[in-house]
């Protein structure tokens, strides 16, 4: 490439994320394989990101932060994995569960 | 196939599956992470699922660099060898045919942009509307330079829409010429593209003619670029949006 073309617009920056995610997850053949991802969850995970997005409010958050931090996105593995944790270990050691205290 | 051979030495847990004329790139991965119950919890795991995800790119890339691929959906997973030994063979014709249309070519994605201050020095400035809203604004004084600003940065606001729609249709149209296929794809917000400006387009397109392409969009970044528009190109990716359509589900 000439250095006029690299001039004229951008190219050869490493992938952003969302150029691989919208091809990554979107797009692609779908063959059959023993165990794939349910469409409905590659459809939940994209609608979820898309709304996250949609709701963010400061460019910089983003990167990788944008969805680490959400608690929306990250659901049933950062807190709520904790509390499952602690629950089991609550019913092991018989006390009354987080969950039967805070009803 | 000797060529993807070469590139795969590079990554010691991909291996080669040779059927036929075809081979899958495949790498072994633990029921424990993969497994349907575990995939469903994994996808929740943002720094999980953006690792695979940059890998099952990686891995696509490099073969990319070496021959003619076909993407498959992220996470597509075989329980044994044999399995994805016999969907090669059965689905040979029909794989061979979708290899052949895309061998020798390249996606590259394309991003449109509008640059604000450059649009309101140069493309709106072509808008007569605009530039005589803009002498008046000068001249007045107090509260209606305060209405005629307001005014002017609405107008600037919509030509700017409608120009940017313009000129997306221009790009794409123009791009398909050098391209065998192109495609549209969704918009990105801000949030998402990394950028402040507002991307106008967002497409892809399937080229055997990378030079003959890439002059026609420095070309276009010319012709636009005083009026606001900021080009992007990515790539090349494995056709990702180019498969045949009997291949999907």
């Amino acid at each position: 490439m000439s250095s006029r073309d690299l001039e004229s617009y951008r190219s050869g920056q490493p992938a952003q994320l969302a150029d691989v995610l919208e091809r990554v997850l979107d797009k692609g053949i779908v063959i059959a394989g023993d165990i794939q991802i349910n469409l409905l969850d590659i459809e939940l995970l994209t609608v979820k990101i898309r709304l996250l997005i949609a709701s963010a409010d400061k460019a910089k958050e983003m990167g990788i932060d944008w969805w680490q931090s959400d608690p929306f996105l990250s659901g049933g593995n950062g807190q709520g994995k904790l509390d499952k944790r602690l629950r089991a270990l609550e019913e092991k050691v018989g006390l009354p569960t987080s969950d039967e205290e805070e009803s | 196939m000797v060529e993807a051979q070469a590139a795969l030495d590079l990554e010691p847990s991909l291996e080669l599956v040779r059927e036929g004329r075809l081979a899958g790139v495949a790498s072994r991965v633990s029921l424990a992470e993969f497994d349907e119950s575990a995939l469903a919890e994994r996808l929740g795991d943002a720094v999980w699922v953006e690792e695979k995800i940059r890998l099952h790119e990686q891995v696509l890339e490099r073969v990319l660099a070496a021959t003619t691929v076909l993407p498959c959906r992220f996470c597509t997973v075989y329980r044994a060898e044999a399995d994805l030994r016999r969907f090669l063979s059965e689905r040979q014709e029909a794989l061979a045919a979708a290899l052949t249309e895309v061998a020798g070519r390249v996606e590259l994605g394309v991003k449109a942009f509008v640059d604000p201050e450059r649009f309101e020095a140069g493309g709106a400035q072509e808008n007569e509307q605009i530039r005589e809203l803009t002498t008046q604004a000068a001249a007045a004084e107090g509260g209606r330079a305060y209405l005629e600003s307001r005014r002017l940065e609405r107008l600037v606001s919509d030509e700017r829409a409608r120009f940017g729609q313009e000129a997306a249709s221009q790009l794409h149209r123009r791009l398909l010429g050098p391209a065998e296929r192109g495609v549209l794809l969704d918009l990105q917000r801000p949030e998402l593209s990394g950028r402040d400006e507002e991307m106008v387009l967002n497409s892809a397109y399937l080229v055997s003619d990378r030079p003959g392409f890439e002059r026609e969009l420095a070309a276009l970044a010319r012709e636009l670029s005083e009026r606001g528009i900021e080009l992007e190109l990515t790539g090349p990716w494995p056709p990702y949006n180019f498969v045949s359509e009997e291949l999907r589900a």
